[in-house]
């Protein structure tokens, strides 16, 4: 429970729809939710789910429909200036950056927007591009830092200004594992030395599992499911079940039809000819169940074994179909 | 707004090869105006093609650097940056203004000094009025392009053909190659009065006048003030409308174009 004192971010029965030609979309229906200073909070959910519009009307980019949001006790729609000034925002697929001139005059460029004196800039500039590993390339022009460095340098950007509240929208997106690794580590140090808040939409379930206090699950605009990484698979009860079936099978529809059944995921193994099937189970008869569905399906289960749930199979339990799947469809 | 000016300045001048491939349009359009009115025997009309050569420079960057940047900060995802920021963006782009005007004078140098060295131009000016007319159009000009910008921001991609149909018209209507308001015009009087709305037409005028032909304030008194209004009513045209662009945008999502 987060006490009054300590909210950073509040949401109250958050509203947001866009007109469309055909019909109205609802983006966001009804969100509630409260984040603490200092917390890092995954925003998590498949693509559409309404995560990046959260975060934009929270950083002041979009105004809601209904309902309410408040940053740092500012209102969001009604005191958007004062919200900037305690704000910053980052997303992964952004340039942020102007190409002729250095990361370094680019980041002291975005620190005047906040009319930081010059040597403070100059100090926080130098001070977070060290945490980042991003010293050496500082007097490179933005054009010609790699896909890693520019990220890091949009990362460095989102602290520039000493904020509050950061949003980040996919901060580690297309980047290679040590590159998102120094960024994870470098945004649990801000929240937890700093005591900033950090609000992080995402559909990178390991990046939640490593770094997020409290994670809420969106999908079609609400909230499904919030608490700790950890509440959350506890919440699912008997551990999944993990089954190498051959040959690889085109389609799982027979697990839908198996009692006790939350969910499941698929990988295939072309190489070694099977799928590694994962099914979130409610308890040992469904996983039974679930094998037995496999073989009258006529697949040979080579092998299973039962393995705790990853937030993944919670969100395939809550939301319903695999990740994958659900890009495939290209969302709800 | 200096961290804006800043900003253009390291661009241009960081790249060099920008500076010389800017200067292309402007010193070429210049020269084939300014061969041409040799080669019938107006030199006297020389002078005004120089001076239409270093204008358009600063017509060129109003249109391409002013008008469309903040579209293309738009695309870049650069706008949504400013829009989350305290900054003012009329600041912003009164910095990206003074930025563009400084970094477009050596253009407008070497137009001069080769329409000076290759045509010797008759100057008979008065140098007073010659500052105070050059100052108040690029005010007004880029007042114009800070107009532009906000508009540019409703359209997509279509703000660079906007440009294209822009570029040519405005400078035909302008009189960068001829006169185009007053007796020497070849325009009927409307047209004159619609083109008059164009700062460069306004400023063009005055500064021939000043510069060619030694007329002092009195004499120019008109298109200056005209020229201070055009600035105001753009310049407040300006904020007010991206006032009501970012309130329209943060209603209908319309601010970022990538699609979420």
């Amino acid at each position: 429970m987060i006490s009054a004192d300590h909210v950073s971010v509040e949401v109250e029965g958050l509203r947001r729809q866009f007109k469309t030609k055909s019909a109205p979309v609802v983006a966001l229906d009804g969100v509630s939710l409260k984040v603490g200073e200092g917390e890092i909070f995954g925003v998590l959910g498949p693509n559409g789910a309404g995560k990046t519009t959260m975060i934009r009307i929270l950083s002041t980019l979009l105004m809601p429909s209904g309902g309410s949001a408040k940053v740092m006790g500012f209102d969001v729609e009604h005191e958007a200036e004062k919200v900037r000034r305690v704000i910053n925002m980052a997303s992964g697929a952004e340039k942020a950056g102007y190409d002729f001139i250095s990361a370094k005059r680019n980041l002291w460029f975005f620190s005047q927007l906040y009319g930081i004196p010059g040597e403070v800039a100059e100090k926080r500039i130098g001070d977070l591009s060290e945490r980042l590993g991003l010293t050496k390339y500082l007097d490179r022009k933005f054009y010609a830092l790699s896909t890693g460095y520019r990220q890091r340098a949009t990362i460095a950007r989102a602290f520039v200004n000493d904020p509050r509240v950061v949003f980040l929208d996919e901060p580690t997106i297309g980047l290679d594992v040590m590159t998102a690794r120094s960024i994870r580590e470098f945004l649990q140090t801000e929240a937890k030395t700093h005591g900033r808040t950090i609000m992080l939409a995402t559909h990178n379930m390991a990046e939640v599992e490593a770094i997020c206090d409290r994670v809420a699950i969106i999908d079609k605009g609400k909230i499904i499911a919030e608490g700790t990484p950890e509440d959350l698979k506890r919440s699912l009860g008997a551990p999944a079940l993990v089954m190498e079936v051959s040959p690889p099978p085109k389609d799982l529809e027979m697990l839908r039809q198996v009692a006790g059944v939350k969910g499941f995921t698929s990988s295939a193994d072309e190489e070694r000819g099977l799928s590694t099937v994962q099914v979130v189970v409610e308890n040992d008869s469904a996983a039974n169940g679930a094998s037995a569905a496999m073989a009258t399906a006529g697949y040979r289960v080579v092998a299973s074994w039962r393995k705790e749930a990853t937030l993944e199979e919670v969100f395939v339990a809550l939301v319903g179909s695999g990740f994958k799947e659900r890009e495939e469809e290209g969302g709800p | 707004m200096r961290a804006r000016a800043l900003v253009r300045l390291w661009s241009i001048f960081g790249e060099p090869m920008w500076i010389i491939v800017s200067m292309g349009f402007p010193v070429l359009s210049s020269l084939a105006l300014s061969l041409l009115y040799y080669s019938i025997g107006a030199t006297n009309y020389v002078g005004f093609a120089v001076l239409g050569g270093v204008m358009v420079a600063f017509w060129g960057n109003v249109l391409w650097s002013m008008a469309s940047q903040f579209n293309w900060d738009k695309q870049e995802g650069l706008f949504e940056i400013y829009l989350t920021s305290p900054a003012s963006i009329t600041a912003i782009l009164i910095g990206m203004s003074v930025g563009g005007i400084v970094g477009t004078v050596p253009t407008a140098v070497i137009v001069s000094i080769i329409g000076w060295v290759l045509f010797h131009p008759v100057v008979a000016a008065s140098w007073g009025a010659v500052a105070l007319t050059f100052a108040l159009t690029l005010a007004s000009l880029y007042a114009l392009g800070m107009a532009l910008s906000s508009l540019y921001l409703v359209y997509g991609r279509e703000a660079e053909s906007m440009n294209e149909v822009l570029q040519e018209p405005v400078s035909m209507l302008s009189g960068i190659y001829f006169p185009s308001i007053g007796s020497f015009s070849p325009f009927p009087f409307a047209v004159q009065i619609a083109a008059s709305l164009i700062p460069l037409t306004l400023g063009m005028d005055a500064l021939r006048k000043s510069l060619f032909y030694g007329e002092g304030f009195g004499a120019v008194s008109f298109d200056l003030f005209a020229l201070a209004i055009l600035a105001v009513v753009f310049l407040a045209g300006s904020a007010y409308s991206l006032k009501a662009l970012e309130r329209k945008g943060r209603r209908d999502g319309t601010i970022s174009v990538r699609i979420r």
